[in-house]
């Protein structure tokens, strides 16, 4: 058992900044061209549909517009982002004692030994575009529950099922990054749940950034079956550099008749980072969709997981959290469509503003003609801790019907000084106190996320908040 | 001349229609210049024009501005309000429209720049037929312990359609201000649109802000203790339509037409 | 004899897929003050909202008829048009409209026609007097900011304004204090005074009846009644609660 993060003097920044010197990899020289996205297809023996979608996906990326919205970002510069890097490894090593000594550095420290030995069921971890390190628990593969890396399922025995539903929930004609994400898109996961199966443990998966300017286009595709139930959790990190770094990663969810999905995130890039990420659950007849999502790193975020409620008494709900810390513009949110009667909503957000950091909050609710008897709830506070950061909030509702109901509200303010002075009157230092209650304020997600996750959530978040006087 | 109007401050995603709407400018909209003295106090009101307003409170002033848009006719808005140090602004936007087919337009921007100013925006609103409404109110705070309150209440029947973007705006610098949205739709029809986009800004920590939203039919138990009362179902509807509208309506101020 | 005016009978009603009134006969009189007592959760509410066909609650079996006409094939607002009230426990506010302007359109509502503005204004401003609100609670919104005593004294207001054939008293005296009690029974006694006017009061709490002359009691535990008889079982429950009657049949 090694390091357990209860105290703050624990958990250093540089924790996350250490890095290796990549010297067999293979990199795919400068921007992108029809040649590269070819190579990166031969590269992964791909099968024809897939080389022709990569290549479509390219001519929509061309000419398709950068957004006009939303932070900035001029800082990067596709010329020169690396998109593919695959270090020095035989694929998919089922046994941890296989894997290369550094790359096997990289997530000891990460921690996934650790999380190995409480139980999780499997641990896919991403190390520069490729998935290094797989491991599906027993119990669970013999359930019928398939989670493996992306790439290789589209030739076995679930390659219909992954071209059938395969970038269709978030097409590349969606944006300029979906449709970058679908010409030279690399590793991921692919989870199935069969019918009726209930997965106790959640599933895991890992990714990281470590070559100087490297991209990251993982894709996670997930169908959970009528009457399943999964708890998908995604964790990242990325180290410090001088170069712009990008995510632009896709995740694509399926939840069936009467079934439940979980995805929970706490996405914690390093400050130099661009997330666009693009997340979409569909839901169908008596099914739900709970996302629980924790931003605290990036540079530059783009983020709003949608979820389009198609069934009959379908349902989501989201509850996030978001950190914009200094060097920070984090624009996040969430989008619902409720496009089928009785559907039901449930967003829950909290964000926070610190040193110079933009937080946006930006959601779109609908309800669509059809979506009768339709409820859609929007919760969101925000909380300001200086007058050098900025909080917005940008709702927007369109309803269609006049058979639903939906309802909204939003705060903003200061971090209380009578809840600080009282917490000061019983000895807590004025840092820790507000601290304390910035972390608190925090529990709509805390209170969802597993222990360990739960816990590290709270220690950034005392990191984050660390000499935030004086 | 066509332009964009109503643009708020900040963008949302282009699918809800939010940034703005490119509409032909009336040859005859009216376009005045308005100056409230120190501690004067004036009431104006504007029935069924185009107007574009420029008007400044001075300190201690109170401007009431009092439009009501009942006939049938396009209706382009564009007031601009500066508030000095502990000036008022207070406006009353009535819609009372019914069964045509006209489109409003609506935008107002209030700079509370002198400490303690405060603005009060009361929007009441009645579409049916085809009508269409887009409103873009803003409360601009720079000064300190400045105010505002928004409150827009209204009804959607037959085909109408609606957007009302509201937007508090907490400048860095503006200590002590304090920002409340409320916003009230009944729909009243199955084809009706409604769009809202309640939106808060900030950028300085010590204030408090608020809105709340609440879109949709009646609350079931309200329905049910009314008809318990002999009231039917239509009724019930008519009544409280009228109710949702009456809420701002009866804070009109006693005015003359100017 | 006095007339039949309500018959409910071998009603059965259930919330959410639960049984809560398993079987109930009634019949109450023209003229009549019945009264419904019983522990809590043995079904007094729901045979109120039964009777007034609250959404929510399903009768599954059984019938109710008022003045013989099917009650349970009206609507809502049809039953109160047929001269049926019912005062509720907590009843909702309704911001943008007046009691005033509220009272005058259920009136018109229930007689279907115009009520003269001045004569109404002052038989408001008489009935308010009798249940102890200020003349001022005439302009305010119906239940807005009103306390929780307020609140039922204009549940009466509208009774003694509205003169049903039947009216259902839900739990009027609970949360209330001594005085406000006393108006209230008082606001009930003038109902009363009208000899066509019947009342079924449900209370699990004796006070309120202490001034009121009462018919028939009933006893109503786990969704049936087990007793039935005179003004003299109140003194009987309040002494010895209602456990024996449970298991009576």
């Amino acid at each position: 058992m090694s390091e357990e993060k209860t105290h703050v003097e624990d958990i250093d920044r540089a924790l996350y900044d250490f890095r290796y010197e990549d010297k067999d990899a293979f990199k795919v020289e400068g921007g992108l061209s029809e040649e590269i996205v070819e190579q990166i297809s031969r590269e992964k023996n791909d099968p024809s549909w897939m080389r022709d979608f990569r290549l479509r996906s390219l001519e929509i990326y061309r000419r398709t517009p950068m957004p006009d919205w939303g932070p900035s970002i001029e800082g990067l510069n596709m010329d020169n982002i690396v998109t593919y890097v695959r270090p020095n490894t035989e694929r998919m090593n089922t046994k941890w004692e296989d894997v290369p000594e550094n790359i096997k550095n990289t997530f000891e420290k990460l921690g996934i030994p650790e999380a190995e030995r409480k139980s999780l069921a499997g641990v896919g971890a991403q190390y520069d575009s490729e998935l290094v390190y797989h491991n599906v628990r027993e119990e669970v593969a013999r359930r019928g529950v398939i989670y493996t890396d992306i790439e290789s399922a589209l030739h076995g025995e679930y390659a219909d099922m992954i071209k059938e539903k395969f970038m269709k929930l978030v097409p590349p004609e969606d944006h300029k990054f979906a449709a970058l994400h679908g010409a030279v898109w690399s590793g991921g996961s692919f989870v199935y749940v069969p019918s009726g199966v209930s997965v106790e443990i959640p599933l895991q998966s890992y990714f990281r950034l470590n070559a100087p300017g490297a991209g990251q286009f993982e894709h996670t595709l997930i169908i959970v079956d009528e009457g399943a139930y999964l708890h998908f959790i995604e964790g990242c990190s990325a180290p410090k550099y001088n170069v712009a770094n990008l995510h632009a990663g896709c995740v694509e969810l399926y939840v069936g008749k009467n079934a439940t999905l979980r995805y929970s995130t706490i996405e914690n890039w390093s400050k130099n980072m661009y997330n666009l990420n693009t997340k979409r659950a569909t839901v169908a007849e008596g099914g739900k969709v709970e996302w629980v999502s924790g931003s605290f790193g990036s540079h530059v975020s783009y983020l709003y997981p949608m979820s389009i409620l198609a069934g009959r008494k379908a349902r989501a709900e989201f509850t996030g959290v978001t950190f914009a810390g200094a060097g920070q513009n984090l624009d996040t949110g969430c989008k619902i469509f409720h496009i089928a009667p009785e559907t039901t909503s449930y967003v829950n957000t909290r964000s926070i503003s610190k040193d110079g950091g933009i937080s946006t909050f930006r959601s779109g609710v609908m309800i669509g003609h059809k979506a009768e008897d339709s409820k859609a709830a929007v919760s969101c506070q925000s909380l300001m801790v200086d007058d050098v950061s900025r909080s917005d909030t940008i709702p927007a509702m369109e309803v269609n019907t006049d058979k639903a109901d939906i309802g909204h509200e939003a705060k903003i303010g200061r971090i209380p000084s009578d809840a600080v002075y009282y917490l000061m009157s019983r000895g807590i230092s004025e840092d820790e106190a507000r601290a304390l209650i910035v972390s608190g304020f925090a529990d709509n997600v805390s209170k969802e996320l597993p222990l360990e996750y739960a816990v590290e959530m709270n220690n950034l978040i005392r990191l984050e908040m660390k000499g935030a006087i004086g | 001349m066509s332009e964009i109007i109503n643009r708020p401050i900040v963008n949302t995603f282009g699918r809800f229609g939010a940034n703005g709407v490119k509409v032909e400018l009336p040859s005859d909209i009216k376009v005045s210049e308005l100056i409230v003295e120190e501690g004067q106090s004036r009431i104006v009101t504007l029935e069924d024009v185009s107007y574009k307003l420029n008007a400044t409170v001075k300190a201690g002033g109170t401007l009431e501005l009092v439009q009501l848009h009942e006939d049938e006719s396009l209706l382009i808005n564009d007031v601009k309000v500066t508030c000095e140090k502990g000036a008022t602004f207070k406006w009353y936007r009535a819609i009372l429209g019914g069964s045509g087919e006209a489109s409003s337009y609506d935008n107002c921007s209030v700079y509370l720049n002198g400490d303690d100013s405060s603005f009060e925006a009361y929007v009441g609103y009645r579409l049916g037929g085809k009508e269409n409404y887009d409103g873009n109110v803003e409360a601009i705070h720079y000064g300190k312990n400045t105010e505002s309150k928004i409150t827009a209440s209204g009804v959607l029947a037959d085909d109408a359609r609606k957007m009302l973007k509201s937007t508090i705006d907490f400048r860095t610098g503006c200590k002590g201000a304090v920002g409340e949205e409320t916003e009230d739709v009944l729909l009243m029809n199955e084809t009706v649109r409604n769009r809202s986009v309640p939106m808060i800004l900030c950028g300085e920590e010590d204030v408090q802000g608020e809105h709340g939203a609440t879109i949709g039919r009646l609350d079931e138990n309200l329905v049910y203790y009314l008809e318990s009362r002999g009231m039917e179902h239509e009724k019930v509807y008519e009544m409280m339509a009228e109710a949702k509208l009456n809420t701002v309506l009866r804070r009109i101020p006693d005015h003359e037409l100017e | 004899m006095p007339e039949i005016l309500l018959n409910a009978s071998n009603l059965k009603v259930s919330v959410e897929d639960k049984s809560i009134l398993k079987g109930l006969d009634i019949t109450i009189g023209r003229g009549e003050t019945h009264v419904i007592m019983g522990p809590n959760g043995a079904g007094k509410s729901t045979l109120a909202a039964a009777l007034m066909g609250a959404p929510g609650y399903e009768v599954t079996e059984g019938s109710a008829t008022l003045e013989s006409k099917d009650l349970l094939e009206m609507n809502v607002s049809e039953r109160a048009r047929a001269g049926l009230f019912l005062s509720f426990q907590n009843p909702v506010e309704v911001p943008g409209i007046s009691l005033e302007s509220f009272l005058r359109t259920s009136l018109e509502q229930r007689t279907g026609e115009k009520v003269k503005l001045w004569d109404f204004r002052k038989k408001i401003r008489a009935v308010l007097e009798t249940v102890g609100l200020d003349a001022s609670y005439a302009e305010r919104d119906l239940n807005v900011g009103f306390s929780g005593g307020e609140k039922k004294k204009a549940e009466i207001l509208q009774l003694l304004l509205l003169k049903p054939k039947l009216a259902i008293l839900d739990e009027t005296d609970s949360g209330l204090d001594v005085d406000a009690v006393r108006t209230v029974s008082k606001g009930i006694e003038e109902f009363q005074n009208n000899e066509d006017a019947s009342l079924l009061i449900i209370t699990h709490n004796a006070a309120i009846l202490d001034s009121l002359k009462v018919d028939k009691v009933h006893i109503l535990i786990d969704g049936r009644i087990v007793k039935t008889g005179g003004p003299e079982l109140i003194s009987e429950v309040s002494e010895q609660g209602f456990v024996k009657f449970e298991g009576e049949e």
